[in-house]
């Protein structure tokens, strides 16, 4: 159905735009390197080509006169979504081109910002490139070629939103979104728990010394386990040896 | 929904001044030889690297830039307002203390920047992240943005949840260190971008220290010479300071007006003040302009000031004696060889001579500018600081207010003008007596 392909080629796309984003909040600090450009570059390409699937089968679905009232309702939502997130692409574009040509890579004393990230982002690029493992096959002086064709990219992206903003006759204020205040709660997804007791660390003093207290814990049962153990081994020799 | 084009020419904001100087500094705080010295922050399991101390940037910006304490201590302030640096032990206490409290370096991509403002989607992508990871968990005001948001952005609240999801499983890609660094990272960057809203004074402190509106330098810069107007016009406003002698509305005593007419002998001081305060104001009086005028012809260049009345007349007079006053002007002030030649660079007097073929009201408006802004950058300083302005402020006079009676009975009464209504309806009185008297014939007229 029109409507399922829909909804799946718009999941990849927030996706890939999640993790776009991602990458270029790393831009200019400490994790930025040349592999980070080339994850960036490729991760684009890649949104890019969502969007331009994306727009031709909302479009060639909206465009379609025989649909009911239910459906036409269904579509000028997801069309609403699928320009949320073209808008969001296009906002990181830019701010890409510009950190990208405040800090490049390619001088003798590199200033990037020390802002206490120095992991590497190949595991948020594999995600968005729906890959395992990402390769890096490009040439040394990635940063500054890259931002010509981001240029191009850019333009390409504005006039597309034009089109879009011409062409599809959606009204935005009349979509009704399916989810209510506090939707995100409700996640099947459990994206909660395991950061839970991350973030308690960055926020309030108190809550760091709970933190403490449960790894402290943990520490401790791990000790007195073993300890046991090892008891009950000594005891079993001497039972067993006497 | 919005629509961002890229315009080229610029429609999008320009970056403040001083926000650029401040990366600047962020950058070379970065050198790996003079730069900060960074620690690391130790968090109980995870160590992440990055961390400086209140006091550690204090010296440093008092070792680059040659300053006092106090004013290390008050730019360093000026990075956590504004988010280049913020506090990790306190998130929500923008302030630097010159003590080992530990701060860290804010990432580009959360610059404070006109170019970028922070949007409302944006913000509610990260409520709802906030919302999923506190499971509900929020802080009063955040619980309060967050439904205004939802109903505001009502029709792409979908996207903000779907979104919100997907950062957090792309965050789950990383590192723990990382990890807490972006959501560190993340927070702070709101609270500079929507601080909380205290609910005691909310309209008055909050909207003035609203960061968003403090980026608008236009506003500022207007703001300033706004208060700069008022500070100099206050003595000279008849509300604000009184009128000397008094005020003829108040006491029917117009002293007032005689004594500053066109024509006195003796201008008062404060008016004669009041043609320092920029050149439009001594033209705009006419005893300012006669005075200049006098003093133009000491200096022998009194033709500009002509010029430039005489141009005023074209411009504000008939329309049908236009050509005939063009060329009066030209033959008396612009041909070669003319009386009272005006100096006039070439530029503007080829294209000044090009109109003149086909004269209108604003043909002399360029050779005007110029002569105007000649007197202006010249003359007008010089004559204030001349010798007959001085002692024409010297002489002027300051009128003595006029004694209230000590005895309040012989104060003269305020009596308010009668009402025109009144006065009509009089007349229409007198007028119907008279004519029911001569024509006593027809009774109802009406």
């Amino acid at each position: 159905m029109g409507k399922d392909e829909c909804k799946t080629m718009l999941d990849a796309l927030n996706k890939v735009t999640a993790c776009y984003r991602h990458l270029v909040i790393a831009l200019g600090s400490t994790s930025d390197s040349q592999n980070l450009r080339e994850e960036l570059k490729k991760t684009r390409k890649k949104a890019q080509e969502l969007a331009v699937a994306n727009r031709t089968k909302l479009t060639s679905l909206l465009k379609d006169k025989n649909i009911s009232k239910d459906d036409r309702a269904e579509y000028e939502r997801l069309w609403v979504l699928f320009t949320s997130s073209v808008e969001l692409l296009e906002v990181d574009m830019k701010r890409s081109l510009e950190i990208g040509q405040d800090f490049p890579l390619k001088v003798p004393t590199r200033h990037l910002i020390q802002t206490g990230m120095t992991g590497s982002t190949t595991t948020v690029a594999a995600r968005a490139m729906s890959v395992q493992n990402m390769k890096y096959e490009a040439d040394a002086n990635i940063d500054t070629v890259d931002l010509k064709e981001l240029e191009t990219e850019i333009a390409q992206v504005d006039q597309m939103m034009e089109e879009m903003e011409m062409k599809v006759q959606v009204a935005p204020w009349a979509v009704e979104a399916k989810q209510e205040a506090g939707a995100e709660l409700k996640s099947t997804v459990s994206v909660g728990n395991s950061s839970v007791g991350v973030i308690s660390i960055c926020e309030e003093e108190p809550k760091e010394t709970v933190e403490g207290e449960t790894g402290l814990m943990k520490v401790f049962a791990g000790v007195i386990f073993t300890a046991v153990l090892l008891i009950a081994g000594i005891l079993g020799y001497l039972v067993i040896n006497l | 929904m919005t629509i961002n084009t890229l315009s080229q020419d610029g429609v999008q904001r320009q970056q403040m001044p001083c926000l650029t100087k401040m990366e600047r500094m962020i950058i070379s705080m970065q050198d790996p030889d003079m730069g900060i010295k960074l620690r690391n922050q130790r968090l109980l399991i995870t160590v992440i690297p990055h961390a400086m101390t209140g006091l550690d940037i204090v010296e440093w910006l008092i070792k680059k830039c040659s300053i006092s304490d106090e004013e290390a201590l008050h730019v360093g302030q000026l990075f956590v307002k504004y988010g280049y640096i913020y506090p990790l032990k306190e998130p929500r206490n923008l302030i630097l203390k010159a003590d080992d409290s530990s701060y860290r370096f804010q990432t580009p991509y959360y610059w404070m920047s006109t170019r970028w403002p922070a949007s409302e989607l944006d913000y509610a992508i990260y409520l709802a992240k906030k919302n999923i990871r506190k499971q509900g968990e929020l802080i009063e005001y955040e619980k309060e943005c967050y439904n205004a948001l939802h109903k505001r952005i009502n029709h792409t609240w979908d996207f903000v949840v779907m979104q919100a999801r997907e950062q957090l499983r792309a965050s789950k890609q990383r590192r723990k260190g990382d990890r807490i660094v972006l959501e560190c990272q993340e927070q702070a960057y709101w609270l500079v971008n929507r601080p909380p809203v205290s609910p005691e004074h909310y309209k008055l402190t909050t909207l003035t220290k609203n960061t968003i509106k403090l980026y608008d330098f236009e506003t500022i810069f207007s703001q300033r010479f706004y208060v700069k107007y008022c500070e100099q016009y206050q003595p000279h406003d008849p509300i604000m300071q009184g009128c000397l002698p008094s005020n003829p509305w108040i006491t029917d005593d117009i002293m007032f007006w005689n004594m500053n007419s066109e024509t006195v002998a003796l201008p008062t001081k404060l008016r004669v003040e009041r043609w320092s305060f920029s050149f439009m104001e001594l033209l705009n009086d006419q005893m300012g302009r006669k005075e200049f005028l006098t003093y133009l012809e000491k200096e022998f260049s009194a033709e500009n000031l002509c010029f430039w009345q005489a141009c005023e007349d074209v411009r504000h007079g008939e329309t049908a004696k236009i050509p005939e006053k063009v060329d009066e002007v030209y033959k008396q002030f612009l041909a070669p060889g003319a009386s009272r030649w005006v100096n006039i660079d070439s530029k503007t007097m080829e294209k000044t001579l090009e109109g003149l073929k086909r004269p209108h009201r604003f043909v002399l408006d360029d050779a005007q500018m110029h002569i105007y802004f000649l007197m202006k950058k010249d003359s007008y300083p010089r004559y204030l600081k001349s010798e007959l302005y001085k002692n024409l402020l010297a002489r002027a006079i300051v009128p003595q207010e006029t004694k209230k009676s000590v005895f309040p009975f012989m104060r003269r009464q305020r009596h308010s003008s009668p009402s025109p209504a009144l006065a009509t309806q009089t007349a229409e009185d007198d007028g119907k007596a008279k004519y029911s008297n001569s024509n006593s014939g027809t009774a109802s007229r009406l």
